[in-house]
Order: structure tokens, then sequence, then C-alpha cells
């Protein structure tokens, strides 16, 4: 079988030879000259991307970067794709979900050196270690915030939310907000990110999703169960739109169409709102409330090298320059929060009229987001069966528990 | 030196060399999958490539699945339901094959859904079944009834589906049965009125037993592409976890579905063989059911 | 009178029916023209609005320009390429004689019976065994070969007088000119439904392309509007005015090659 289909792809390889306009240059080039491919997937950071390589090339005059932008729908796909061919971009964009799963089959070189980490903050490094190892460099960080509508806040004469605003003021303004006749709802129990929803929650009460040594699952902790509940409780009082009404108009739409109140939601969304016809100049953010403790999930993209590359010493010191200060205060002027301590003023200084300091003031108390080595197949689980309890098919209790056997199960065969 | 068959090996040769491109790329790309994709059915495949024998273990899995048994029934449901296009496009055929007025007005407006992109339809669709700022509901308000969320609902979900795909195949069907009975020589109406038959009996008696092959066939191809639903589903569900949120998902999910989320978003490939090659067991098992079958109502002339 | 009646009843009947099958159409090139507050406005309003805004949010959210490029070169492409191939295995299956035809033949058919996700895994390991995943061979160069196509020229073929084949061969011809200057000819009505329906179908296709090529600068529309969803979930105007786009160019063409493609769907009941 193998032989056929090798002599099959020859055949075809001729015919591409014939048909490709031969472009691959081989990177090794001439005079030592090195090309690094770099894989990102948001189109907004693409120009920060690109200004950081050419600063990188001005101090490594030999090296020169390549940023490849694929969007995030195929971003991994894609780079799965390539990994399996053996041929990964030299540097790429990883995230903390898919992180085990490429470090534990080998397809990204630990760091070949031990370095400073100290100036990012501990929950990224914690993320993108290994066995003991650490992969890449964080790059920028998120934490999640509660976005609201001073506009309907106004309408209905409640006071908007404060810093240190507890799980009970939360549902207090939910139920003032909700406005049946107008199709208004006071927040949006989503259940299609549980890093700006769930995670959040869970650990607010003291719960937890995943055993530190990520052998066994949290979702039949009585703690766990309470930070589901509170989602699920909005729902029944209908200060929540149902799992129905969500899938046919998501949360996000539904904020930017003046029916939500309040919307949890990252950092990242600062472009999104800012940009947004509707939303621009009536909304604003507050830290997320307050339940047993006050808890939001941390996450960032980090810079990793790819482990069957040719030029991995050339990727690592690319990877360090990004990681690096100055690195760090281009990428704040333009994009996400730097991960580096102390660079993030341009970022919350680009939008005065906004409460960004929130989102770095969460760091104190941010909780790392949950991982293991096939993280995807048990999040394909949590979404299976909690989508009983968000639809009312079954108690959170039940839901909970089959959950946690299921993922036990799944973990098991990691 | 004999030339007959001299000219028998040049044309022999010329035969080979006229078929030669795509019996290279049918073989390639088509015959050769066929054999591949039944030889991966027995593998587990890495995350990142490689894979090893399993023997029937995907089998074993497929069976004990209930993804698949809900994928299985949805299929089979869409299928089912999915043939009422064919009594209708049988229907509005018969009012169409006439000497009228706008008759090719109509027939153009059947027929846009046709050309329209699946993909494009199935959005367009969505936002009508949105359950509180969709057109259908509006138009229920209207008459004091309350929608539901259509596609988000698992009550309604499936049938939502059917509609879309009755919606969109029914000006294709209707063309087949134009064609189908454009070709009913017109003295058997004549008789017939002769015989003081009026328009329905004419229609029941002679068109259509005439048209019972033709329908017969309809019948084959849309219960074979049926099985194959994916696109409309793929945009009204999503694919992937993302679309385990939706609360009517285990009523939109279809076999090829599954087959794309285990072949292509949780790359377990093996597992995405066998699905399609239960698949195929299906078509071919139904296939052969509806040739018994049609001896008890096809009439061919 | 009663003639009359029914004609009126007739046309009220198939005016429902029209107006069923357009409304969504209508309803999308409204919607297209709202803003997201308007739209989810209840009740809705019932006349455009002209927000053309959401059009060029389309052009901004996607590399529409050159989507619609790869969707044009590859169903051109997929289109020339298999009438001619298929014409050329058809012409053979239909007037050659050569040992082997009808197990050939009957090879080529057995495909025909394979629903076709049976292909695309092995399809996909080539493709990325050759380094073509995201680029426009991949989706063009499988569509090159079809056993529908073959199998519909040939009995196209076999319909067609022989007289003049064989004066040609009797003057000395060899297969290749007979086919070539008076088979093609003859044959054009039954090449032109095939191209016709393979244009279709390769211009909507969605789960191959959507396998082969993640990358947006070499994506068809299918896929990129599909992708447009997965950023934009249910941001409806900018998803109307999107599907709109993607959809005229075929829609248009139908219009126009209307009476081809009925014929072409006739012949053959078979989609793509």
């Amino acid at each position: 079988m193998r032989a056929t289909r090798r002599i099959a792809t020859a055949l075809l390889g001729a015919a591409a030879l014939m048909l490709s306009a031969c472009s691959s240059d081989d990177g090794s080039g001439s005079d030592d000259q090195v090309t690094l491919s770099y894989a990102v997937w948001d189109q907004t950071q693409k120009a920060a991307m690109d200004q950081l390589a050419a600063d990188f090339t001005k101090g490594h005059p030999t090296i020169t970067v390549d940023v490849q932008l694929t969007p995030w729908e195929g971003y991994w796909t894609k780079l799965k794709a390539a990994a399996t061919g053996g041929d990964a971009p030299d540097v790429f964009w990883m995230n903390g979900p898919n992180f085990q799963l490429y470090a534990s089959n080998g397809v990204i070189s630990p760091n070949p050196e031990q370095v400073d980490t100290s100036v990012y903050p501990e929950a990224l490094v914690d993320l993108y270690t290994f066995d003991g190892k650490m992969y890449g460099l964080p790059k920028d960080m998120d934490t999640v915030g509660v976005w609201y509508n001073k506009t309907l806040f106004d309408a209905k004469k409640v006071p908007y939310p404060k810093d240190g605003w507890t799980w009970a003021d939360f549902q207090d303004a939910a139920a003032k907000l909700t406005d049946p006749a107008k199709g208004v709802y006071g927040t949006a129990a989503s259940l299609s990110s549980f890093q700006e929803y769930q995670y959040n929650t869970i650990a607010q009460a003291g719960g937890y999703v995943i055993s530190p040594d990520g052998k066994s699952s949290g979702y039949a902790d009585p703690k766990t169960i309470a930070g589901l509940k509170f989602w699920t409780d909005l729902i029944q009082k209908k200060h929540s739109p149902d799992l129905k009404t969500m899938t046919d108009t998501i949360p996000l739409q539904l904020f930017e169409a003046g029916k939500l109140g309040m919307y949890w939601g990252g950092s990242w969304d600062v472009l999104e709102f800012t940009g947004n016809d509707y939303t621009k100049d009536k909304v604003d953010v507050a830290p997320l409330p307050k339940g047993e403790k006050q808890a939001t999930i941390i996450h960032g993209v980090a810079n990793v090298v790819g482990a069957k590359g040719e030029h991995k010493d050339q990727a690592w010191e690319f990877v360090k320059y990004l990681g690096s200060q100055p690195a760090a205060q281009i990428l704040g002027k333009t994009g996400p929060i730097p991960a580096y301590t102390g660079t993030q003023t341009d970022w919350v200084g680009a939008h005065p009229e906004l409460k960004l300091q929130t989102f770095l003031d969460a760091v104190n108390y941010a909780v790392p987001f949950p991982v293991s080595k096939n993280t995807a197949a048990w999040n394909e689980a949590e979404l299976s069966h909690l989508t009983k309890a968000w639809s009312g098919e079954q108690p959170i209790e039940q839901a909970a528990t089959e959950l946690a056997t299921d993922m036990n199960a799944l973990l098991a065969k990691e | 030196m004999t030339t007959p068959r001299k000219h028998r090996v040049t044309e022999a040769l010329w035969g080979y060399a006229f078929i030669a491109p795509t019996a290279l790329g049918l073989g390639l790309f088509y015959l050769w999958p066929v054999l591949q994709t039944a030889y991966f059915s027995f593998t587990e495949w890495g995350a990142f490539g490689g894979h090893t024998f399993s023997g029937l273990d995907n089998y074993e899995r497929l069976v004990h699945d209930p993804e698949m048994g809900r994928a299985l029934v949805n299929t089979f449901a869409y299928t089912l339901l999915g043939l009422l296009s064919i009594p209708l496009a049988i229907v509005f055929a018969a009012l169409l094959n006439r000497k009228m007025r706008g008759v090719s007005v109509y027939r153009t407006f059947f027929f846009l859904p046709v050309v329209t992109m699946p993909v494009a339809v199935a959005m367009v669709w969505r936002w009508l079944y949105n359950g509180d700022y969709g057109l259908i509901n509006y138009g229920l308000s209207l008459v004091g009834v309350d929608g539901p969320n259509w596609v988000a609902d698992p009550d309604t979900a499936l049938y939502a589906l059917v509609v879309i795909g009755v919606w969109s195949s029914v000006g294709y069907n209707l063309i087949i049965f134009l064609a189908g009975m454009q070709a009913i020589p017109a003295d058997y109406y004549e008789a017939a009125a002769l015989d003081g038959a009026g328009a329905f009996r004419q229609f029941f008696r002679i068109t259509l037993p005439l048209l019972s092959p033709t329908a017969f066939f309809v019948s084959v191809v849309s219960v074979i592409g049926s099985l194959q639903l994916f696109d409309l589903v793929y945009v009204i569900s999503g694919s992937g976890a993302a679309a385990r949120a939706n609360p009517a998902f285990p009523r939109l999910q279809t076999v090829v579905q599954l087959f794309y989320d285990r072949a292509f978003v949780t790359n377990d490939r093996g597992y995405g063989a066998a699905i399609v090659m239960a698949l195929l067991l299906i078509i071919v098992v139904l296939t052969a059911i509806q040739f018994r079958l049609q001896k008890r109502w096809v009439h061919y002339a | 009178m009663p003639d009359k009646g029914r004609r009126i009843g007739l046309h009220a009947v198939l005016i429902v029916a029209s107006v069923l099958m357009v409304t969504p159409f209508v309803w999308q090139i409204v919607t297209s023209l709202k803003t997201l507050s308007s739209a989810t406005s209840v009740p809705p309003t019932l006349l455009p609005e002209g927000h053309w805004a959401n059009y060029g949010r389309v052009f901004d959210l996607l590399p529409f320009g050159t989507q619609f490029l790869n969707t044009l070169i590859t169903a051109l492409a997929r289109t020339v390429g298999q009438v001619f191939l298929c014409s050329m295995a058809a012409y053979a299956f239909a007037r050659l004689r050569f040992p082997g035809r009808n197990f050939l033949f009957g090879l080529f058919l057995s495909v025909l019976m394979v629903p076709p996700q049976l292909f695309i895994i092995p399809q996909y390991e080539i493709m990325s065994d050759l380094g073509w995943l995201n680029s426009l061979p991949a989706l063009i160069v499988p569509g090159l070969f079809s056993a529908f196509g073959v199998f519909l020229l040939r009995q196209f073929f076999l319909g067609l007088p022989v007289e003049l084949e064989e004066a040609a061969r009797i003057d000395g011809a060899n297969p290749w000119r007979i086919y070539w200057s008076i088979v093609l000819p003859l044959a054009r009505p039954g090449m032109v439904a095939l191209a016709v329906l393979v244009l279709l179908w390769s211009w909507n296709d969605l789960f191959w392309p959507l396998v082969v090529n993640t990358d947006p600068d070499k994506m068809t529309l299918a896929a990129g509007l599909a992708s447009l969803q997965g950023q934009y979930q249910t941001d409806y105007p900018v998803l109307m005015a999107g599907s709109l786009l993607a959809s005229v160019p075929v829609i248009a063409v139908f219009v126009f090659l209307q009476r081809q493609f009925i014929q072409g769907i006739a012949q053959t009941g078979i989609k793509g």
C-alpha cells in the first residue's frame, strides 16, 4: 500500500513541479542568511508582528522573519497538518488548551537555556511548563471583566458596578436590568466560552476544573457545582436568555444590540466594543464579582519554537526578543496586554474612557487556565453534558457529576 | 502485415490513449482512496499523523457511540421526510405543464433555490428561523402564535432542516418531472378525453403511472443525496466542540457531519474512515431495498 | 367561464408557491441593508434601510476579491478540464474497440456508486504529501476527473449518428481527428449540459474546499462564507450581505443560461 502511494505521490509530484511556479527558498540561502517563518492568528496584530520582525532584524541582520497570518478558524488545523508533515513554522503562537498536546508529542522545543521568568505572571509561566520544562515565552495576557451597558443601567437607575462587588450585587443588578417587555436581559449565561464564564465562577466558588496533577476532574465537587449553578440560576430566573435564544443570537450580538445589561468578556473585547457603532460610547468595564473569593481566569499566548525546524538557535533568539521588554512595549501600543510586567501602561492609556486598569488589577487574584495533555477531548465533553443542564433537561448536579465521570475516563486515557 | 489486425491494434492503442488521463485520475483520486479508506477504518491515528493497525476497534466504538446512533436516526428521519419534495414537485410540475402565460417565470422562481449556494441558503434560513427576531415567528405572532426557536429547539430542529431541504430541492425535481411529463405522448390524453376523463382522472390514470419510473429515479437519487447531508447542518449548527452548545445539536447532527468532526476536527481519521464505511453500507442497502420495492409501484411502459 | 375560474385558481396557487420560494431571498436583501440593532428590533421593520456598510464589512472581514477569483478559477478550470477529459474517455468507450473496454467502463461506473466522503481522507493525504494543501491545484486537480461525466457523455455520444465518422475513417482520418473535428462539434449540447452542472457544483461545493484550504487567501467563497459565520456567528446583517455576494454570481449565470441548466438537469437528473 505504502509503495503504491509513494509512486502515486511521485507521479503527482512531477506534475506539481511543472504546475507550481517554484517559489520555495530553502531558508538557508547564501551567506548564512536565515529566514524564519512565524505563524500568528490575529489579523489585528499582524502589523505589530511585522514591526517586531523588522525590529528584530535590525539587531540580527542575518535573520529575517516572515510573518504568516492564518485566522483562528483555520490556524490549528493548518498547524496540525504542517506539524504532521514535519514542517511546522520555526516560531508560532501557542495557547493553553493546545500546549501540552504539542509539548508531549515533541512538536515544540523546550527552552535551551534558563531565562528570568519573574517578569511574567506566574500563572502563565506555569501554563507553559510541561514535565518541569518551560516551552517558549509568554507574549501577552488576558483576564476577564464585566462589560456593562451604561445606557441600560441609567434607564433603570441601577448604580454602576463597583470594585469589590459580590455575586449578590451582580444578581441584584441583573434582576433590576431585566425588562421582558423590551426584550432586555440583565446578563447572559453563555455556554460558548468557559474561559469568560464557567471557569471564573468555578474558581470564585472555591471549586476547580482539573486537579493540579492534571489527573482528575473537579466537576463533581460541590463547590464547582455551585460555580455552575450561579449561571443556571440566572437562566431559571429569566435574568439571562435561555440557551435556545443564545444559540439563535449569541450573547455578544445581544449585547451589541442593546439587549443585555452586562456581558462577561475578556480584555481582548476592547477592540470589539470600541470599534462597534452601538457600544463605543455606551459601555464600560468592572471587575468580576466576588463569590467565596475573588478570581478571574488568566490566559495568554506564548511564542514557541518548532522542534523540527532547521534554525532552532535563531528561532530561540527571536522568541527571546519577543519576550523582551522593548518588544512588549511595541506590542502594548497596538495589541493585547503585553505579558511583560511593567509594560502595560500604553495599553491602559489607549482608551482613557474605559477603566482598563481593571484587567491589570485582576492579575493579582488570577487563576490559571485549566488544561491537560488532551484538553480538547474533555472540552467537548463539558459542552455535551452541561448543555443538558443549561437547557433545563437535567439538574446541574447530575450533569456535572456525569461530566466528571466522562472527563475522568478521558484523563485516564492521556 | 495483415491490415485488419494492425488496424485493430492501432484502434486499441487509441482507445487506451483516450481513456488514459481519466483512468489515471480516477484510479489515483477515487478508486485507490476507496481501498485506502477501507484500510484506514482498521487503524488508529496519532494526533500528529502516523497510524497503527487497530483491528476492529473503530467499528466496536462505532456501535457504542451514542453520537453515531443519534446521527443515524437524524439522517434517516431527514432522508425519509425529505422525500416529501417528490409529491410536491409532481403536483407543481403538473400545474406548470401547460401552455400558459408566466410558466417560465414561475419555473425560474422554483429553480432559484436550486442554484443558490447551500451555505448561503442555510444562513438565510437560520435567520428566518431566529426565535426572537426571525421573520417566521414574526409572521406567526401576527396570528397570535408564539413560535419556537426553530433550529435551537430539539423538538423542531430536524423538521426545520427538512423544510430547508424540501424548499431547495423541489425546483430541481420539478424540472425532471416536467421533462418526464413532456415525454408522455399527447394522444394518451386525447384518447382519455374522448372517453370523458377529466383533468384529475387523467392525472391519476395517465400521468402518475407513466411518471413512476422518473419518480423512482428521483427517489433513489434524493435518498442518496439526503444521506450525505452536510452543508446545511454545518452552517446551522456549526461543528466541533462549539456546535455542542446548541441544545438541539443532538437532533441536528448527521452522519457526514460526524465524519467531518472526527476526521478533520479531532483528527481521528481511522474512526472517521469507519464512519464513512458504515455510510457506504447504508447507501448500498437502502438503494438495494428501493430497487426491490420498485416492482410494486413502478410501471414501465 | 369555469375555465377562467380554474385558471385564476391555478395562478393563485402558483403565486403563493412563488412567494414562498422568493421570500427568503427578499428578506436576505432587506436584512443586509439593516444595522444589527434594527435587525433585532421587535416588531421588525419590513423595508430596507440603506445601511450599505454591511457589504463593506464583508470585504474587511474576508479577502472577498481573492476568494471570488479562487472560486472562479477553480470552477472554470474544473469545468474545462473535466468536460475535455471526460469527452475523450467517453468517446473511446462509445466508439473505439479495445480489450478490457467493458471491464474498465464498469470500473469507472463503480466510482459513481460510492459516496464521495470515502475519497476524502486519502485525497487529503495525497494533497498533504504533495505539499498542495492551501493551494489552488488542491481545489482543481481531483475535480478534473469524473466518472459521472464519462457516463453522461458516453450516453450522449451513443445517440449521435455514426455516418459522418465512418466517412471520415474511410478517408483515413485518425480517431483524434474524428473526435476533435466531427464528434465534438456534434456533441456540444451534451457538453454544455455537463459544463453547466460542473460549474454549479464546483462553485457551491463546501466539504472539500473546507478541508484542504484553511488559508483564507486560498479559500473558495463557500468556505470563506462559512468561516465568516465562524467569526461573526450571528451578526445577521453582515452574514446576509456576505451570503448574497457569494451566491449572486451563480444566480446571474443561471438566469442567462437557464435553458441549458434545465436541459442539463432534465437529461441527467443527477446533481454534480
